[in-house]
């Protein structure tokens, strides 16, 4: 059953569109992660779902309830900011019972619902702090604690890790992870960080330009996706301009490649960097058929693996090998072997800006 | 000179001269010529009478308390606008901009003009009064009365630009989100400003109040042309004594004064400071 369910959600300001009609749902303890660049419009949907922004048009349900009317103090949702927004002026514990003294929740109950998140939150012994003596990563989990004591039916994430070191961010990633499986609360998060959305997300919403581009699992939107923005955010790809004629398709240099079904004329095709097979020619050029065109033109050396860039015809590809004994050398031929049953992308326009 | 600088025991002195030594010359010197000055009769020897007087004298224990009630008085009314005019100003309206270079302009208006404005508008015969009479109203008495309406009302409105101006930046200081967090933990609109916002912009408020307070208590020209015959503050007994020529009881007077400024500035140091400790206030804005 969906937990959240918005429909058609628009905002305008003024003459310009910042969301066009934006649908999504979140089933009960799911976590949904929207994932876009900066100026997506991704933080302005999180804003009117938790109500401290007013969209234009649409509805929001929440637990089958209409929400969208109500003040934010009224919507029985908890966010956790970019900026943690904690109470300078206040205790952790003092931050942490806010949220309860103003929903009335009677003392001992208090008690026990800080005491928890203070436990899962690995915040135990921190209570009489001050926010200000507290690390990045400590008054983010204060954020997150404060956030779980309400008990909401709905939790927000406003790019929470954005503000920390990447060490810190890698932590913490896998510790909100633990915590959601944990506690079972229903979340939306909220980030521009593709390797974050894939780690932690049940599915994943991609938005650009105020739309919501695709939906889907990190492994579907990684492998299969639909759409040439999704391919390019997600992760690295060559995005490659094809003629397709039944199930066959030339790539840019003429090269024929298998689809996954049946096409005709111009269209598009997103092959990861690890899913082409590179191997380095003989010197004494015996296979010329499949190397000739092929040119390693740079390599960066990524530790797990190696990252080349592969000139053929006027493209240059990127091509990635794990676990090589040794790395092929600049200004050396290449042979490339291409995935079977590649799917063609229904953006047609060719974005290279987007890999 | 280059000589001088490379001493290292002249060199602060030098360094400290233009900020330290100015302060001396200007302000420790006059003061400490006015405590002496208080502490002498006329044939120059020691006596403490022009301060026992202060105490003693009922006029002056009089002028005492009307100095402290003028300098409170307007200051309770003052925050019970600018507080209310400082969120209104937060807030995008039409006109916005117009009305936030307006209401600065009595900042601009000596205290004189701004007296004298009061009686031509609140005195009896005066511009309101005139304009409600067809009416069949009258204004009571408002200027140069027992209570000092006239008085509170010019400080007033000299008051709340500068109280506005500072209690406005206090509360822009604190970040949008902490608001939005206060609503999105239960807190309604009123909630999140009472436990969130004014805890937080206490410490402008609280500058702004003491800043205004020892400004209006000290005042001269307002109570002098709106203020009641009966109770005159320090300030203006203090001209008196200067016109007849006692210049110990005047000296010992402003030493009063200084003194209760000073008090309340101290205590205001020590107040924030420890509440800077107990709640880690210092860093919050």
């Amino acid at each position: 059953m969906s937990m959240l369910e918005i429909t058609d959600i628009t905002k305008d300001y003024g003459a310009s569109r910042a969301l066009h009609p934006v649908s999504l749902s979140v089933d009960e303890g799911e976590f949904v992660t929207i994932l876009g660049p900066s100026g997506c419009g991704k933080s302005s949907l999180l804003r009117i779902v938790m109500g401290i922004s007013q969209q234009s048009g649409g509805e929001i349900r929440l637990a089958g309830k209409r929400i969208d009317m109500l003040p934010p103090e009224r919507r029985d949702i908890a966010m956790v900011f970019q900026s943690y927004a904690l109470f300078p002026h206040m205790t952790v514990e003092q931050n942490l019972r806010f949220g309860l003294r103003m929903k009335n929740v009677a003392k001992a109950e208090q008690q026990r619902r800080i005491a928890h998140a203070m436990e899962i939150c690995t915040l135990t012994g921190l209570s009489s702090r001050m926010p200000r003596q507290l690390s990045g990563g400590q008054q983010q989990r204060v954020a997150l604690a404060r956030a779980i004591v309400m008990q909401p039916n709905l939790l927000l994430f406003d790019e929470p890790l954005s503000n920390l070191d990447a060490k810190l961010r890698d932590t913490l990633r896998h510790e909100l992870v633990a915590l959601h499986r944990r506690i079972g609360a229903t979340s939306l998060y909220v980030t521009h960080d593709q390797a974050e959305a894939m780690a932690m997300s049940d599915r994943i919403v991609v938005m650009n330009a105020g739309r919501v581009i695709e939906v889907g699992t990190p492994l579907e939107l990684y492998r299969s996706p639909r759409q040439a923005f999704t391919a390019g955010f997600l992760g690295q790809t060559n995005l490659l301009a094809v003629t397709a004629s039944g199930r066959k398709a030339h790539l840019p240099w003429g090269q024929l490649v298998d689809l996954a079904e049946d096409a005709a004329g111009p269209g598009q095709v997103s092959v990861r960097p690890e899913s082409i097979g590179i191997r380095a020619c003989d010197r004494g050029g015996r296979d010329t058929g499949s190397c000739a065109p092929a040119t390693v033109a740079g390599v960066s050396f990524m530790g797990a693996s190696a990252l080349y860039t592969v000139a053929i015809g006027d493209t240059l590809l990127k091509v990635s090998q794990a676990g090589g004994d040794a790395l092929i050398e600049p200004g050396r031929t290449v042979a490339l072997s291409f995935p079977d049953r590649l799917p063609l992308l229904e953006d047609r326009a060719p974005d290279r800006e987007a890999a | 000179m280059s000589m001088l600088l490379r001493d290292r025991r002249m060199l602060l002195p030098l360094l400290l001269a233009p900020g330290v030594g100015y302060l001396l010359l200007f302000f420790g010197g006059p003061l400490a010529s006015a405590f002496i000055g208080s502490l002498r009769l006329e044939d120059g020897s020691f006596t403490l009478d022009w301060y026992s007087r202060i105490f003693t004298r009922p006029s002056m224990l009089r002028g005492l308390g009307t100095s402290i009630y003028f300098g409170v008085a307007p200051v309770v009314v003052s925050l019970l606008v600018s507080v209310p005019l400082s969120l209104a100003i937060r807030r995008h309206f039409v006109g916005r901009k117009l009305f936030s270079g307006l209401y600065k302009l009595p900042l601009a208006v000596p205290g004189i003009i701004v007296g004298l404005m009061i009686i031509v508008l609140f005195e009896r015969g005066g511009f309101i009064d005139r304009a409600i009479a067809p009416l069949g109203f009258g204004l009571p008495k408002l200027v140069r009365d027992d209570w000092g309406v006239g008085v509170i009302l010019a400080s007033v409105w000299k008051q709340i630009p500068f109280m506005t101006l500072i209690i406005t930046s206090a509360f822009a200081a604190i970040p949008e989100d902490i608001r939005f967090a206060g609503r999105t933990l239960g807190a309604s609109r009123l909630a999140t400003f009472f436990f969130v916002e004014v805890p937080l912009a206490m410490p402008g408020i609280t500058a702004a109040v003491l800043l205004t307070f020892i400004g209006s208590m000290g005042s001269y020209a307002i109570p002098d042309i709106v203020g009641p015959p009966t109770a005159r503050p320090l300030s203006v007994l203090m001209v008196e004594e200067f016109n007849l020529g006692r210049f110990p009881q005047v000296f010992a007077m402003g030493m009063v004064l200084s003194a209760f400024a000073v008090a309340v500035l101290v205590a205001y140091y020590t107040l924030t400071s420890r509440i800077g400790d107990a709640h880690g206030r210092g860093d919050a804005r």
